[in-house]
């Protein structure tokens, strides 16, 4: 189960949840609110009416679906509570019927309208020399340093806080122990006064939907409102854009993991981040990488309660990553690794080379089964996080059309980037995680490297003077990157947690199975597209983020290829769902009018 | 026999080529069918859906007839294929409308049926031009914008990535061999048959059919064909599961049996860039809005471009080859539509030793005459 910490300071908001009172507090996002009041299940599925809570808390998988005042399909993570506010299970598909007579639903009076803000709105006139899309470490490093520039900069970022993911909530933290987080958490807190001190626009709350060439040269942003009332979207001109998108957990589709009380290691973090909501008694924590042991010692620190520990690194991974440890060791992930799982393992039984593990349920986790060794054991649980690591999360790039390349240690696609975060779009530049999963500490420098790049190439400064300034942030970067390689190699996902089997969920959205896939794939169909095409896997609102790195593993399996060869979904636009009069909104032009009327208006 | 040697071999595994095999799948003949990898210019995986009538064969009145006659055979396919692979294809022939928004457009169209009925030699059928209030009692929450439209009692669609799973599942089960990863760079012909490279190895083959989409063009000169398509580009949205509200298609913009609702239209002539115009999508949504005011606030979950395969005036091309004799070449742009056509008429025809007379009216020697003239 998940708790509320006792000292936190915000006000009670009162809201219903299927018409049952639920107490939450002020700036909680509607999912946040639920899971502290123990609500788990917040939809029942449109393929096949199985209940659903939230996965991932950050904006992707669409597993929050509530019915909000009326309003149907509304991503309970992404809307804060008000006083008063109806929320709903939505219940399979949306009816339409209610959408246009609906009221509108009360919304935080914190939430600006972000191209309002930014200035830059639906004026064409209004040309940027730099649209940096994410406000994680990379994105605010890269507006500060184009802004200080002396660029004309716009950062755009879905949260209406800077900080990104990994430093959520920073500027409005719930906490009242700060400590709790770790001193990493709040060294982000110098990145956001260097942003606002920098002359850069903050979109914030705006979703970058799509990303253009134009034929004169710039390159055009479709950016959403995103979930208000009655969102809108306008396109934005830029000279360059630097994609600073970060990272998303890898899926776990093991069996069961679509049960509400499933969540990931991630989405447990963001409830302890923004609604100091943590998780108690009852819960089981299983996966391997750097953000379970943050997050297990962060619960801990904070007060609550992790039964066990499940370590599914993989017997002999440590040997292998030895030659790399050197290095790691100099670095300051060592110690600071060490302090985590030391302190960790001495308050919580840890079960290591877990092999196989099956969340067990009909409605909601009650326990989870696991393996070592071909020994077979089970928990009873109410929570179960889980976490194999993260990888980029590039779709605005990929639907851009910039060059990707699979990182076989990391086990992922990445976009291709010269040293600079030079994408193969010209203009474009990829910086961070979403460039190359490898942390905070290397992300502000990659956005700094790319700013320069971009404001040189922009002509505001010599390429002489570019890596002048460049040598620090370089330094950086390389203090940021030592130990990489052992973190790399000790954590990289073992194959059985990453290709799904039998009647185990591949596609969260559209429920499709493994072996549905793995039979689309025998009778023929040539890759994740084809097999997209033949299931329905990828097709629905999460956009493929839940299934792609599992497709891609399913098809080099079963079709006995490497993963570059099996390739991932052809992205496109819009990468974040927006409504069809959002689209309706955007300028047309003659052309358009002429490609979809073709009436001869001279007859 | 050795294993890469075959009576027929179909290049293409789209709509088209599938088709032809599920039409020839129980006809005693070693088959294969060539696709091209995971991305490639896939017409069938973009396409929109509807089995559609009305409208069709201005300019050319034996293609409304052939269009009529798919029509009338669908049902037939859709429970072929049940029967033959266990995947229903949601056939649904309700009746389908095509909405103008304004006056103009009203009176624009009402000419081009006028125009298209009035041919010498069509075979008529009846399409209504109706009102704001005569739609609307047959199609609930019509916005106010919409002035009137036409409607054909004919008019229907299906789930167009079903019928092609289902057309490969039953081609399969009769034994066609299926090969993907095997685009074909050269074809040879040679006394009583075809050498064909591909990507996937050399293929022997007694006949060939070429339904290869776009590529078409490329490939059909070498065995003595012609077949001068181009792209052009359309687009489409996708928007989320609702529950069900639109019970006809509409001909840009229906509800699938699975609760999504797709809004396609745009011609572009863009050559093979299937990227996606932000002015085309807005321009398309805009309209769809004012069809429908209730989607306004239903969210777009996808969207894509997808290229037509055009030929000079629009219409098919189905040949045979005179100088490389087993050779024949099929293209279109309703792969869905004449589905049925293509299973039960032209594919027999394809095989047969005579070329049927009714079909001599798609040879690309009509572009020739043109020309010419």
């Amino acid at each position: 189960m998940f708790a509320r910490l006792p000292d936190d300071p915000r006000p009670t908001v009162a809201f219903t949840f299927d018409g049952a009172g639920v107490d939450a507090r002020r700036g909680d996002s509607v999912a946040a609110a639920l899971v502290a009041a123990g609500h788990l299940a917040h939809r029942l599925t449109p393929v096949n009416a199985r209940p659903r809570g939230p996965w991932c808390m950050m904006g992707a998988c669409h597993d929050c679906l509530v019915s909000v005042d009326g309003v149907p399909n509304v991503q309970g993570c992404t809307v804060a509570v008000a006083p008063g506010m109806r929320v709903e299970t939505q219940r399979g598909a949306r009816a339409i019927e209610a959408a246009a007579a609906s009221p509108a639903f009360a919304v935080d009076d914190s939430v600006v309208l972000a191209l309002d803000d930014t200035g830059v709105g639906d004026r064409s006139d209004a040309l940027l020399d730099i649209a940096v899309v994410g406000a994680g470490p990379a994105g605010l490093a890269a507006a500060t340093v184009a802004a200080e520039a002396g660029l004309r900069v716009a950062l755009f970022d879905e949260q209406r806080q800077a900080g990104g993911q990994i430093h959520r909530g920073i500027t409005a933290s719930p906490l009242a122990r700060p400590a709790v987080l770790g001193a990493d958490y709040w060294a982000g807190g110098s990145l956001v006064r260097a942003f606002e001190r920098s002359g850069a626009r903050h979109g914030a709350g705006a979703s970058v939907w799509s990303l253009a060439p134009r034929d004169d040269g710039t390159l055009a942003l479709a950016v959403s409102s995103g979930p208000t009332a009655a969102p809108r979207s306008a396109l934005v001109l830029a000279r360059a854009v630097i994609v600073a998108t970060g990272a998303l957990e890898r899926p776990v589709p093991i069996p069961g993991w679509t049960l509400p009380g499933v969540m990931s290691v991630g989405a447990a973090q963001i409830l302890l981040k923004t609604a100091g909501v943590v998780a108690t008694r009852g819960t089981v924590i299983a996966g391997s990488g750097p953000l379970l042991w943050l997050y297990a010692w962060q619960c801990l620190e904070a007060g609550g309660t992790i039964d066990a520990l499940l370590d599914t690194t993989p017997r002999g991974r440590l040997a292998r990553a030895l030659p790399h440890a050197a290095a790691f060791l100099m670095s300051r992930y060592a110690a600071k690794g060490y302090e985590l799982v030391r302190t960790v393992r001495a308050r919580t039984r840890v079960v290591e080379h877990v092999d196989a593990l099956a969340a067990l349920g009909d409605d909601r986790v009650e326990g989870v089964r696991f393996g070592v060794g071909g020994a077979l054991d089970s928990l009873a649980c109410d929570t179960l996080l889980l976490h194999h690591g993260v990888v980029p999360h590039a779709t605005l790039a990929l639907a851009a059309g910039c060059d990707i390349a699979w990182n076989d240690a990391q086990a992922c696609f990445e976009p291709v980037v010269d040293p600079w975060g030079g994408s193969s779009l010209p203009g474009v530049w990829v910086a961070g995680d979403a460039a190359n999963v490898a942390g905070a500490d290397a992300a502000a420098p990659r956005g700094a490297l790319a700013a320069l790049a971009a404001a040189n190439a922009l002509g505001r400064f010599d390429a002489a003077e570019r890596d002048r300034k460049a040598r620090p942030w370089r330094a950086a970067l390389a203090r940021a990157l030592r130990g990489r390689a052992f973190i790399d190699m000790l954590y990289r996902p073992a194959d059985a947690f990453r290709v799904p089997r039998d009647a185990t969920i591949a596609c969260r959205c559209e429920e499709v199975t493994a072996e549905r896939v793995v039979q689309a794939l025998r009778a023929g169909a040539s890759g994740p597209n084809q097999a997209k095409a033949l299931t329905r896997c990828g097709m629905g609102p999460c956009q493929g983020r839940l299934c792609a790195p599992t497709l891609t593993a399913l098809v080099a399996e079963t079709c006995g290829i490497s993963a570059t060869e099996a390739g991932t979904y052809r992205q496109r636009f819009p990468v974040k769902p927006v409504t069809l009069g959002e689209l309706a909104a955007l300028p047309g032009s003659a052309a358009a009018d002429a490609a979809v009327l073709r009436i001869d208006r001279n007859r | 026999m050795a294993d890469d040697a075959f009576d027929l071999v179909i290049v293409g595994g789209g709509l088209v080529g599938a088709s032809i095999a599920f039409g020839l799948r129980e006809g005693g003949l070693r088959i294969a069918m060539l696709d091209e990898g995971d991305r490639a210019h896939r017409a069938s995986r973009g396409n929109f859906g509807l089995v559609w009538v009305q409208g069709k064969g201005a300019g050319m009145p034996a293609y409304g007839s052939w269009t009529q006659a798919s029509a009338h055979l669908w049902p037939r396919l859709a429970s072929d294929l049940a029967r033959a692979s266990g995947i229903d294809v949601a056939l649904a022939q309700p009746g389908g409308a095509h909405l103008c928004l304004s006056r103009h457009e009203l009176d624009y169209r009402a000419a081009e049926i006028e125009a298209l009925l009035a041919q010498p030699g069509f075979e008529r059928y009846r399409i209504d031009v109706l009102d704001h209030a005569a739609l609307a009692r047959r199609i609930p929450g019509l916005g106010p914008d919409v002035v009137g439209g036409t409607w054909s009692d004919l008019d229907g669609h299906c789930n167009p990535l079903r019928l092609l799973d289902a057309l490969h599942v039953a081609a399969a089960r009769a034994g066609v061999s299926y090969r993907p990863r095997a685009a074909v760079r050269v074809i040879a012909p040679h006394r009583g048959g075809f050498t064909l490279d591909t990507a996937a190895g050399p293929l022997r083959a007694r006949r060939v059919v070429l339904a290869a989409g776009l590529a078409n063009a490329r490939l059909a000169p070498m065995v003595g064909l012609r077949a001068p398509v181009v792209p052009n580009q359309g687009q489409v949205i996708a928007l989320e599961r609702v529950r069900p509200f639109l019970p006809v298609p509409i001909d840009t913009l229906r509800q699938t049996d699975e609760g999504t609702v797709l809004v396609g239209d745009a011609q572009r002539d863009v050559g093979y860039d299937e990227s996606l115009a932000t002015d085309v999508l807005a321009t398309m949504a805009a309209r769809a809005v004012r069809m429908f005011p209730a989607l306004a606030g239903v969210r777009v979950t996808r969207a894509w471009a997808a290229l037509r395969v055009m030929s000079p005036d629009g219409f098919p091309i189905y040949a045979a080859s005179r100088t490389a004799p087993g050779a024949s070449v099929v293209t279109c742009h309703s792969g869905v539509t004449l589905a049925a056509v293509h299973a039960y008429r032209l594919a027999p025809a394809l095989v047969a030793d005579a070329w049927p007379a009714d079909l001599d009216g798609y040879s690309p020697a009509r572009f020739d005459v043109r020309a010419a003239a």
